[in-house]
């Protein structure tokens, strides 16, 4: 590293200065009050979100600069995420820039590099990510969806499950076997498939948020141009982990502990509340654990940019940051009383006033109902504990 | 005692028998996509099978049953989610009709209510910010919120001051379907059905009782009564839960083994057993406080429900996190018995509520009082 770490300081600083001037003279009043309401945002307002975010040069910030980014340091991936986050802005869909394309960056050809990297920086391609299978979930290697090279193609067969946002998809990348009996991690690959390519079929499958966020995405001999191929035939493993590295550094998270926590302070002052001191020493406590999730978060960030880190840094902040996310939803649901239970998923999408409570009510019980998820995916909590217990604590 | 038993032990018997025939998950799907969120054909066979009748006096060919026995079809309805209104229109409705009611009025509508032919809903929460809702010359005014079941009820009974009177509160009884009353119908997060309602000057009939119960201390005692069914309800969705939960920690692979093989996994479940007793026995112990004097119950029926709430939340949770991805969908029923305990939790009093009373009933207890 040839910055130094005050350096990274004062540019992450500078960074999270410019984000906020952004949010304040940049970001549409549309996508402002949609993101305030907790809507839904659709295919578009994503895609225009992504590229307003690539305007600044955010979008790929951290990649290098020999690929168009800004060769970000840790920390101000982090900061980035984190600051977005605490302003309540949309969701920065990781998929492309986040996950797929550094893949590319580092492992694939340069024809892939020519053809992808540019329309990912600017989202004309949308990726979704072919990981989990109905019988792989945490245990990934387990997965079972099968490529057969037949001369200069891969024929694909399997089925993904619990692919976000597979309904808009352009793009798949796709983990799969490309050797049978072999040791899973010998015998993975990292393949590009083309969505509208034939026998590829997205079922959506509704969660209780009223919402398709996540599919089913069958695949029937799929003809996959081995050109797709990233990287070495059975190495796909390798490149499985190296995205996961990058999947890391969550600030999103912290920044949205951040935000959920801002609006429930706000929702004791405006609902009568029972037990006004209940009320505030409940709050307390999650401010309480807030603050050590904050602090925790960027000392290691600082430990992984210095490389002293002990690597359960990383399943630290997802475990507290989910945890707490999840609790501050559910204190919000409790405040809100009655209209904690009122559901009007129409009024929500058409951002009407929900039946009961503030206008951004229907959005908070939405967002509960989500987050139940987030200790789910990305690494379960259990996988995040198995993987501190084993790599850090030696048991 | 015996003979409760004996009536619970019936009735959960042939509740469960007819809600794994007539009410599967598969089933009330059909029901949750319905508009009107109930099926008629279940609630003609609820009548039928006298559920409907299940708090009405004997005189009017009810069973006069008691909170046990109550409980009893109340876990079904936890376990089977039902959709229907039994609670609001069978328990509370009828509960405050046979309490304010004069001797006429309920040998007017208590053959509806056990017939089916009347559904009953009960206004009482107003918004901050509306009008109080107020009688005067028979006719009402004013906003109600959250009323359960308020979009498909035929009559409701709605709480007022009234003015006629002495201004002092009382119910009267409303026709749901006037045209002089705005309807905002809306679901629960959990498929139920609710309304939000403003009277413009709808003709109401005063309840009066015939023994000069206050209004007040009837609604008491009819929530209290709903608090527990509500506890019994969740203790429905909890025993649905953690028997949903073992099967698929017995089923689930991963890593070349059962998942429930687990130590850490087991423990949790463990937890959520431990729990789902817990919830048991303060349900019952607090359908026998029901029987104690109004200003005795207090300290059990809400320490109950404040526990209930929170421990049945954590089971939930514990759910829906062990059943990863599923956990969350629509297609499986975990998330919407998470849903069921959601709406529980807050109907009748939130947590906060129910701890206070419990706080400050127990604060006056002494400790060796403390064994009810």
């Amino acid at each position: 590293m040839t910055e130094t770490l005050s350096e990274a300081r004062d540019k992450a600083g500078r960074l999270r200065a410019d984000i906020r001037q952004f949010y304040a003279r940049v970001m549409p009043e549309d996508l402002k009050r949609k993101s305030r309401l907790h809507q839904v945002l659709d295919k578009d307002d994503y895609v225009r979100w992504m590229r307003l975010l690539n305007d600044q040069g955010w979008a790929i910030g951290h990649w290098p600069k020999e690929h168009g980014g800004q060769g970000w340091s840790l920390l101000e991936r982090f900061t980035f995420e984190d600051e977005l986050a605490r302003l309540g802005c949309p969701w920065v869909i990781p998929f492309g820039v986040k996950y797929v394309g550094p893949v590319i960056y580092a492992f694939g050809s340069e024809e892939q590099k020519r053809r992808f990297l540019p329309r990912i920086a600017t989202t004309e391609d949308f990726w979704a990510q072919g990981y989990s299978e109905p019988g792989a979930g945490s245990d990934l290697a387990a997965l079972r969806t099968e490529a057969i090279r037949e001369g200069d193609h891969y024929v694909v067969n399997g089925q993904k499950v619990w692919t976000t946002y597979a309904q808009w998809a352009d793009w798949l990348f796709c983990l799969v076997k490309t050797a049978r009996g072999e040791q899973a991690q010998k015998s993975i690959s990292f393949l590009l498939i083309d969505m509208k390519s034939p026998g590829v079929t997205v079922k959506p499958i509704p969660t209780m948020d009223g919402y398709v966020h996540v599919n089913e995405v069958w695949l029937e001999n799929v003809r996959v141009p081995a050109e797709n191929l990233v990287g070495a035939e059975g190495e796909g493993w390798t490149y499985a982990k190296y995205l996961l590295k990058n999947e890391r550094t969550a600030g999103a998270l912290l920044g949205m502990a951040c935000h959920a926590l801002a609006r429930l302070k706000a929702l004791a002052r405006e609902q009568p509340q029972i037990s006004p001191e209940r009320t505030a020493a409940r709050i307390g406590e999650l401010e309480l654990r807030l603050l050590a999730l904050e602090v925790a978060s960027y000392q290691a960030v600082e430990s992984m940019m210095r490389g002293t880190d002990h690597g359960g840094e990383a399943s630290l902040i997802k475990l507290r940051g989910t945890e707490l996310y999840q609790d501050i939803a559910e204190a919000a649901i409790d405040l809100l009383g009655p209209a904690g239970i009122a559901w009007d998923a129409a009024a929500l999408h058409a951002a009407s006033a929900p039946p009961l409570g503030p206008e951004d009510a229907g959005g908070i019980v939405k967002d509960h109902f989500y987050n139940r998820a987030a200790t789910i995916f990305g690494g379960a909590s259990e996988i995040q504990r198995n993987i501190v217990a084993k790599g850090v604590l030696g048991l | 005692m015996n003979m409760d038993l004996e009536t619970a032990g019936m009735l959960r018997d042939s509740a469960s028998r007819y809600a794994a025939d007539n009410y599967s998950f598969l089933q009330r799907h059909a029901v949750l996509a319905d508009p009107a969120g109930v099926s008629e054909t279940a609630w003609r066979d609820y009548a039928e099978l006298g559920w409907l009748a299940l708090r009405l006096p004997e005189a009017h060919g009810g069973l006069d049953a008691d909170p046990l026995a109550v409980g009893a079809l109340m876990e079904v309805v936890g376990t089977r989610l039902l959709m229907e209104p039994i609670l609001a229109s069978a328990l509370i409705g009828t509960g405050l009709l046979r309490s304010q009611g004069s001797a006429a009025q309920q040998d007017a509508l208590l053959p509806q209510l056990a017939d089916g032919t009347l559904k009953l809903a009960f206004a009482d929460a107003e918004p901050a910010g509306g009008t109080a809702c107020q009688v005067r010359g028979g006719r009402i005014s004013g906003h109600k919120i959250a009323v359960l079941h308020g979009d498909i009820a035929d009559r409701l009974i709605v709480s007022a001051a009234d003015a006629d009177h002495g201004g002092g509160k009382r119910l009267f009884l409303v026709d749901a379907r006037s045209v002089e009353i705005e309807t905002r119908r809306y679901r629960l997060v959990d498929g139920r059905g609710a309304a939000n309602l403003h009277f413009a000057g709808v003709p109401a009939e005063r309840l009066d009782p015939d023994d000069g119960t206050p209004a007040a201390a009837a609604i008491a005692d009819v929530l209290d009564h709903a608090t527990v069914a509500c506890c019994a309800e969740a203790l429905g969705v909890v025993r649905a839960l953690v028997t949903t939960t073992c099967e698929y920690l017995k089923i689930r692979k991963q890593f070349g083994r059962a998942i429930g093989t687990n130590q850490a996994l087991q423990h949790r479940a463990v937890d959520m057993f431990l729990l789902q007793e817990e919830i048991a026995a303060l349900t019952r112990a607090a359908q026998d406080a029901l029987s104690l004097p109004a200003a005795e119950r207090g300290r059990i029926v809400s320490g109950a429900k404040a526990y209930v709430c929170t421990a049945a939340r954590h089971v939930a949770n514990e759910a829906v996190q062990m059943h990863g991805g599923l956990g969350i969908t629509e297609e499986l029923d975990v998330s919407h018995y998470f849903r069921r305990l959601m709406v529980n939790a807050a109907l009748f009093g939130s947590r906060d509520e129910h701890f206070s009373r419990f706080l400050a009933a127990t604060s006056h207890a002494q400790p060796e009082e403390m064994h009810a």
